[in-house]
C-alpha cells in the first residue's frame, strides 16, 4: 500500500507523470524502430552491393589470367588493379554488414577450441605480399607454453586482420610491424593476450577513444591519406567484447601504435 | 568428344554472377548449364547428370540446400556439391555440410582456387 494522499495536486501531478512517461515509452519505441529499418536498409544495401562486385572481380580475374587470350603487360597492371580495387570494396562493404548486424545485437559467436598461433601464422602469411610492396617488416612472437583458446575462431581472425591491416597501412616504408602472443592473467582468470604494433605515425592520446568510434577518423578531412570506413576498429572492439575480451592501444603521436586485446581462454 | 566435358551446374539468381562463371568454365573446358531458382537446377539435373554443382543458398524460391536434397530424393544428385555463401559463418558452413556439400565457398572465389578445385573434383 503506498501512503495516502489526499491531495488532488499530488495526484493530478502523478496523472501528468504517467503521461509524460508514457510518451517518451513511444518516442523510444519509435526511435528503435527505425533504428532497425536503417539496420535493414545497411544490411541490405551490402548484399546489393555484394552481388554485382562478385562478377566484376571474376570478370577481372578471367581476364588477368589469361583465360580469354594473352595480355600485355600494361593491361595485366590496369586488370591487377581493377580486382584490387573490387577486393578493397568488398572488404568496405563486409564491414558495414558486420557493422550493422553488430548494432542490431543479430552477431553470435560461435565457440570453438583453436590455437590462436594458427590464425596468426594464416593471417601474417595473407599480409606478406602487402608488407614487402610497402617495404616493411613483420615479425610473429607466439609464445610456445601458449594454451589454446575457445572463442569465435572467424571473429578473433577478423580482430587480427584488422589490427594487422591497419598496422601495415598506418607504416611508413622501412617501418616494423610486429604481433606478439602471450599468456595473461587478468582478474584472476587465464587470457591470451595479443599485441600488434608498429612503428607507424602513432595516435595521440586524446584520440584514443575516438578510434574506436563509429565512423571515426582521426583525420576526416576529404584529403587524408587513409582512407577506410571508420567501422573497423569500432568493429574489433564489437568482436572482442562478444567473446568475453577487451581491447586497448598504447600510443603517442609519431612514436607508433601498440593495440592489445586480451581474451579469456574459455568463454566459460 | 563433347561428352568428356565435364558438366557443371552453376546455380544462383544474378545473371552478372552466373555470365563470369559461365565464361570461366566453358574457356576452360566444361559444358556449362544455368540454373536461376531450384526448381530449374533440378530440372537441369534430371535431363542431364551433373558433375560438379555449384549452389548459392540464398535462390527466389528457396534455400539453395534444399535443391540438393530433392535431386538426392530423385536419385539426380550432382556428384560434388560446392556451396557459394556470401559469409564464411561456421553455422553456414557446418549446415551446408551436413547437407552433402562437399565444400563451402565464399564469394567471390578467386578463380585460380575455384579452377583448382572443380579439377580436381572433377579428375577424381
Amino acid at each position: 500500500m503506498h501512503p495516502v494522499d489526499s491531495s488532488t495536486t499530488a495526484e493530478h501531478r502523478v496523472v501528468q507523470l504517467e503521461e509524460a512517461l508514457n510518451e517518451a515509452a513511444q518516442v523510444n519505441a519509435e526511435l528503435q524502430s527505425r533504428d532497425a529499418l536503417k539496420t535493414q536498409f545497411l544490411a541490405n544495401i551490402s548484399h546489393d552491393l555484394r552481388t554485382p562486385l562478385t562478377a566484376i572481380i571474376t570478370h577481372a580475374e578471367i581476364l588477368r589470367d589469361g583465360i580469354l587470350g594473352p595480355l600485355s603487360d600494361r593491361q595485366r597492371e590496369s586488370i591487377t588493379s581493377i580486382i584490387g580495387g573490387g577486393r578493397q570494396l568488398l572488404q568496405a562493404v563486409g564491414e558495414i554488414l558486420t557493422y550493422a548486424r553488430g548494432a542490431a545485437n543479430q552477431l553470435t559467436v560461435s565457440p570453438s577450441e583453436f590455437h590462436i598461433s594458427a590464425v596468426v601464422a594464416q593471417v601474417s602469411a595473407l599480409n606478406e605480399p602487402l608488407v614487402v610492396k610497402k617495404g616493411l617488416s613483420l615479425s610473429v612472437d607466439v609464445r610456445p607454453e601458449l594454451p589454446s583458446l575457445v572463442a569465435d575462431r572467424e571473429q578473433v581472425t577478423h580482430v587480427i586482420s584488422n589490427l594487422i591491416g591497419n598496422a601495415i597501412a598506418f607504416t611508413p616504408p622501412g617501418g616494423r610491424v610486429w604481433v606478439n602472443v602471450s599468456p595473461h592473467r587478468d582478474a584472476d582468470v587465464d587470457h591470451v593476450l595479443v599485441e600488434v604494433g608498429d612503428t607507424g605515425i602513432g595516435i595521440a592520446p586524446e584520440h584514443h577513444d575516438l578510434v574506436f568510434r563509429e565512423f571515426a577518423q582521426v583525420d576526416p578531412s576529404p584529403s587524408r591519406r587513409h582512407h577506410g570506413t571508420g567501422l573497423g576498429l569500432t568493429i574489433a572492439r564489437r568482436l572482442v567484447e562478444l567473446n568475453g575480451g577487451r581491447i586497448w592501444l598504447e600510443s603517442r603521436l609519431g612514436e607508433g601504435s601498440r593495440f592489445f586485446f586480451a581474451l579469456p581462454v574459455s568463454t566459460g | 568428344m563433347e561428352a568428356a566435358r565435364p558438366h557443371i551446374l552453376i546455380v544462383e539468381d544474378s545473371v552478372a554472377v552466373t555470365g563470369a562463371l559461365r565464361v570461366l568454365f566453358e574457356e576452360t573446358g566444361h559444358d556449362v548449364s544455368v540454373a536461376g531458382s531450384l526448381k530449374e537446377a533440378v530440372e537441369v539435373a534430371a535431363l542431364r547428370a551433373v558433375d560438379v554443382m555449384l549452389l548459392d543458398l540464398t535462390l527466389p524460391d528457396g534455400d539453395g540446400l534444399s535443391a540438393l536434397t530433392t535431386m538426392r530424393a530423385r536419385s539426380i544428385e550432382p556428384r560434388v556439391t560446392a556451396a557459394l555463401t556470401g559469409h564464411a559463418e561456421p553455422q553456414i558452413a557446418a549446415r551446408c555440410t551436413a547437407a552433402g556439400c562437399r565444400a563451402v565457398l565464399v564469394k567471390p572465389v578467386p578463380i585460380a582456387e575455384l579452377l583448382a578445385r572443380v579439377r580436381e573434383w572433377t579428375a577424381a
